[in-house]
């Protein structure tokens, strides 16, 4: 079952397409990252999606209903952009507000162990750190313990402590069924945590799949070793200390190496961290 | 409804921490009174009384109203909110809400300094009736607090709400009484939606009889002034949210 929908969207600032023709889903129980460089319409698509944005054409449709409507907004949780806090509201009165919106909210207390906001329920929004104020705007989003939760760049700015207890939540959250939906620039959080990527570029959708179909796209493995500096092998790219290449078949390439006579010290062969398959697909696409 | 009172709780209290705001605006009404009004106290000190009771009430229309929903319409925070499975309206409610309670605050200060430093004084019924005009006579400057919220930008919103609302307020004989306006002023006058409040207030106070051309023209301004509201909320939910 779909929780989240944009059918054939497009939308347009002025003659430029921020998005074009692009559809997306998300089911229940998944995790989803969208991932992009910076205007390449990922804020456009989840503010369609919100009910923020109309779309030129095309529509959006949360639990089957047009977000505009508060009512089908019953089981939405989203984070709110960074600093977008009423300063001299304290946590806890931010907390309850946002709790009374929801049928069925998680206990406050159950709220502030898991975002870890225990030691900061008195203070005001406003004396809070980059940091504290982010772990505060996730916990908004699982508040009302929703089937949908949306995530605008969760981690950004995040230490790695607050970010381990945010993938937590997230991991949890799915765990017990709830469909997410997050933006992140972070290669490495998509792969750790998302289950399907979808990839948009200037307005489309170039590259969508589970996460480890995306990766396998790319069809590649890296195998990489230390190198002095200066030291150059054909076929290979400089890395720091090392020399990398990526290849489908990694056992003709390292017999090659070793058939050259290349010296193989911190040998290693693995498959290509998202990251990776995606900077290789842009290379070759 | 619950929503409502939580939301008018929330913004209440988020003001009233904010030293910043709720000293000059409840405070400057009484302290202008102490300016402008305790000379003539003897002779016309209710008077005086009612309509700087005016004074201050739409102050916190212009300033909650105005500088308040310019600020908050571009802020992130506006935006989350209408993520939340709750309608505009309620906020919107939440906030005229908030803003009365401000609004009696005001109010209640600026009566109390006049009965503690003059001789002004009202029958207990026409306590009743000044309040009725109050709150009925401040709903133009609401609407009008309104429109300078969604035209004015965030940053013009103060200087501009502030430009209204001291030029109104001494054009339309809310300070002083009109006829000691100087001659241009007072002619003007008669154009001002404050000079209709006054004239409202003053009817009340004196026990005069129901002011019709003050609330006819209060009446229309109201109309005027929520056409220019609701255009400039049109506007903006175009520009941010299409």
């Amino acid at each position: 079952m779909s929780v989240a929908e944009l059918e054939r969207v497009t939308k347009r600032y002025g003659a430029w397409p921020a998005l074009d023709r692009v559809s997306l889903t998300v089911s229940k129980g998944e995790v989803v990252a969208l991932l992009g460089p910076n205007g390449a319409g990922k804020s456009t698509a989840i503010g369609v999606l919100l009910g923020l944005r109309r779309p030129d054409s095309g529509c959006a449709r949360i639990f089957g209903a047009d977000p505009r409507r508060p009512d089908s907004r019953r089981s939405l949780g989203v984070t709110p952009q960074e600093t977008a806090f009423p300063a001299t509201l304290r946590v806890r009165e931010l907390i309850e507000l946002v709790r009374a919106h929801y049928e069925r909210p998680l206990a406050a207390a159950t709220v502030y162990e898991r975002f870890e906001l225990g030691r900061l329920v008195k203070r005001q929004l406003g004396g809070l750190s980059g940091g504290e104020r982010r772990r505060v705007g996730v916990a908004l989003a699982f508040i009302g313990d929703p089937g949908l939760v949306v995530l605008d760049e969760p981690t950004t700015g995040l230490d790695r402590e607050a970010r381990s207890a945010v993938w937590g939540a997230i991991r949890s959250h799915a765990a017990g069924g709830g469909a997410i939906l997050l933006t992140t620039h972070y290669l490495e959080e998509a792969d750790a945590l998302a289950g399907r990527v979808i990839l948009i570029e200037a307005g489309s959708i170039v590259t969508e799949g589970p996460t480890a179909q995306v990766k396998a796209q790319a069809g590649m493995t890296m195998v990489r070793f230390r190198a002095a500096p200066g030291t150059r092998v054909e076929g290979t790219i400089r890395d720091g200390h090392y020399l990398r290449l990526f290849t489908g078949d990694a056992g003709d390439a390292v017999a090659r190496l070793v058939h050259a006579g290349v010296p193989l010290p911190g040998l290693e062969v693995r498959p290509l961290t998202l990251e990776e398959a995606l900077a290789t697909r842009e290379h070759s696409g | 409804m619950r929503l409502a009172v939580l939301h008018a709780r929330a913004m209440t209290l988020e003001l009233a921490r904010y030293p910043a705001y709720f000293v000059p605006t409840l405070v400057l009404p009484s302290v202008f009174f102490l300016f402008f009004a305790t000379p003539g106290a003897h002779r016309d000190a209710t008077v005086r009384m009612a309509s700087f009771a005016g004074f201050a009430v739409i102050g916190v229309a212009f300033f909650q109203f105005g500088v308040g929903i310019a600020i908050d319409r571009g802020s992130p925070w506006e935006t989350y909110l209408r993520t939340l499975p709750v309608g505009p309206m309620v906020r919107l409610g939440a906030r005229l809400a908030s803003a009365s309670l401000f609004a009696c605050a005001a109010a209640a200060l600026l009566i109390a300094t006049a009965l503690a430093v003059t001789d002004a004084s009202l029958p207990p019924p026409r306590w009743l009736e000044l309040s009725a005009v109050l709150l009925v006579g401040t709903v133009p400057f609401a609407f009008l607090g309104i429109a300078i919220g969604y035209w004015a930008p965030a940053k013009g919103a103060l200087p501009i709400a502030n430009l209204l609302y001291l030029v109104l307020s001494y054009a339309g004989g809310l300070w002083i009484r009109p006829s000691g306006l100087p001659r241009f002023v007072g002619s003007v006058s008669h154009f001002l939606p404050t000079r209709a409040l006054a004239d409202a207030l003053v009817a009340t106070t004196i026990g005069a009889p129901l002011a019709w051309h003050a609330w006819v023209s209060l009446a229309g301004f109201a109309l005027v002034f929520a056409w220019i509201a609701a255009l400039g909320y049109r506007r903006d939910e175009g520009r941010r949210f299409s």
